[in-house]
């Protein structure tokens, strides 16, 4: 079976954030809630990079292990999802978390969290596929339909790539290899590019 | 005057060769030089043009923050959204699946065996001369409330936590995800609803015992040194004892601890970053099973380790024979105010009444 991976390509980004608004947009996430960000490294500076970021999907996920209520689980294509029927919004996945994907709205008073809310790499949650209660908690399920998640399939620069962790390989070693970086660090050098097919 | 010779004499023609003969070798050379020269010039630099330092061994060093935090930029206005990589959440993680669950578990096996091994070699420990039908006023209604108050917080707190530490690998196996989420929500919400109020109630009772806990040295560390009596005869003790102290400062200071964090944690609102609710996390942990597995101490010599102590502070009054081998240099400055316990005669005038009846 496929493993579901995401890749940003850092040289490709152009921070244009439509693959948050794409998202938010999808899923209907409400506001304060982020499952996916684009943040700059060293922005307007000499070497200024952009990386989209959402749930990684980890194999060795640390939301999963810290949760109290054991409310994660792990697909079959290695996409990793909560049951927010579990979750209690401890906020522990937060901690946790190095990418900062788990998400909380602010539940009731005091602005204690919510149930937690993150990537679902578009494959929903626990309930029946596309049924009106797993749109309601999680999302749009694109996986059940034979899509991948919205985010890379309308990047315009096609940084961002969803997919069978094997394809993603493919494609970026050949555009490592049309830049003609080498393995002593030269560098991306785009006049000495030769395009290729 | 020179004669004018047409360019391509013979003469002339021999001269040109010879000349190219003789430096063409070093013409080669040269150009063989020139060639290196270039070649040389060209590997250590690198080529001009639009560059980067990819395959980006500095881009992912920054991200991964290899040296120290490296902050971008994002549209998004949440805490920490501006990070990338948060390379606390690994440390976190180590140290609560690796460090507290397993040590607090331990901890709290350990005193619990302690406490069954104690009860086993000493049993009940009894009024020495018995119950006398006198008591002496130990705490004020005040003080009872404030204690209770304290108390029931402090249980409900306790087990709460308990249950969102533990309970993932004990009531899950009894209840399955589902019953124990439902435990656990109600656990989540009663632990940050009463931990704000178990501050005042701590507050209130540090206020009222504060006076009587204030260390007296000498005596105190006597009764230390004699294990307060635990394996032998009583030792002289003031109203309250070093080991009642102890548990007194204990709970003020470890309790001042765990409040101070448990606002920083349950009120996220403020900006926290997740390095300061880890450290936070930290701190209300170790203070929290700290007091627990003391806690535990307190509450068996409180209830059922010693006969006449659990009435104490439950009605406010002690037999007065508790309080003199308990506490003799207590009831010394008090055995005036004894006075019979209602509705039934001192047992010395019941003795003397049956003895002359």
């Amino acid at each position: 079976m496929a493993r579901m991976k995401f890749y940003c390509d850092a040289e490709r980004c152009i921070e244009c954030n439509a693959c948050v608004t794409a998202c938010k947009n999808e899923h209907d996430i409400p506001w304060g809630v982020n499952r996916r960000r684009v943040v700059t490294i060293k922005d307007g500076e000499q070497g200024e990079r952009s990386l989209s970021v959402a749930c990684m999907h980890c194999s060795d996920a640390p939301c999963a292990a810290v949760c109290p209520v054991d409310c994660f689980y792990t697909t079959g294509d290695g996409i990793v999802l909560h049951d927010k029927d579990i979750c209690i919004g401890c906020g522990y996945c937060f901690y946790a978390c190095p990418f900062g994907a788990p998400q909380f709205p602010e539940a009731s008073a005091f602005s204690s969290r919510g149930k937690m809310d993150k990537c679902t790499f578009c494959a929903g949650g626990p309930e029946e596929d596309q049924s009106s209660d797993e749109y309601k908690k999680y999302g749009r399920n694109r996986i059940s339909e034979g899509k991948l998640p919205l985010c890379a399939e309308m990047c315009s620069t096609k940084a961002l790539l969803a997919g069978d962790g094997d394809v993603l390989s493919d494609i970026y070693r050949k555009r490592v290899i049309n830049r003609g970086a080498s393995a002593f660090d030269w560098g991306v050098n785009f006049n000495s590019t030769k395009i290729q097919g | 005057m020179l004669p004018v010779e047409p360019l391509q004499s013979d003469s002339n023609r021999q001269r040109v060769r010879a000349v190219t003969v003789r430096t063409l070798p070093m013409m080669m050379v040269c150009l063989l030089l020139a060639v290196f020269q270039v070649q040389a010039a060209d590997t250590p630099t690198k080529p001009a043009g639009l560059i980067s330092t990819s395959p980006g061994a500095e881009l992912w060093r920054e991200v991964r923050q290899r040296d120290g935090d490296v902050t971008g930029t994002t549209q998004v206005r949440s805490p920490g959204a501006d990070v990338l990589v948060n390379v606390s959440g690994q440390a976190w993680r180590e140290y609560r699946m690796e460090e507290l669950i397993p040590k607090a578990s331990v901890a709290i096996l350990i005193v619990l065996v302690v406490i069954v091994v104690f009860r086993l070699l000493r049993g009940r420990i009894r009024i020495e001369g018995g119950r006398s039908g006198l008591r002496v006023l130990r705490f004020t209604t005040n003080q009872r409330i404030a204690h209770w108050a304290t108390a029931i917080l402090f249980v409900t707190l306790g087990l709460t936590g308990l249950t969102l530490l533990l309970g993932r690998n004990l009531l899950i196996p009894v209840f399955g995800a589902e019953g124990f989420s439902m435990i656990a929500g109600a656990a989540k919400f009663l632990h940050d609803y009463l931990g704000p109020v178990f501050m005042f109630a701590l507050v209130w009772l540090f206020i009222l015992f504060v006076r009587d806990n204030v260390p007296s040295p000498k005596i105190d560390l006597q009764w230390l040194l004699k294990g307060g009596g635990m394996f032998g005869k009583h030792v002289h003790a003031p109203r309250y004892n070093a080991g009642e102290k102890l548990w007194f400062w204990l709970a003020s200071i470890g309790g001042l601890a765990v409040i101070i964090s448990g606002l920083v944690l349950d009120f996220p609102i403020f900006g926290q970053t997740r390095a300061t609710m880890e450290f936070y996390h930290w701190v209300h942990s170790v203070s929290a099973v700290i007091l627990i597995v003391v806690s535990f101490g307190h509450i068996y010599m409180g209830t059922a380790a010693l006969e006449g102590t659990f009435e104490v502070m439950q009605t406010g009054y002690c037999d007065s024979n508790w309080a003199r081998e308990h506490h003799d240099l207590w009831y010394e400055e008090v055995k005036d105010s004894a006075e019979p316990v209602p509705g039934q005669q001192a047992r010395t005038r019941r003795e003397e009444s049956t003895g002359a009846a």
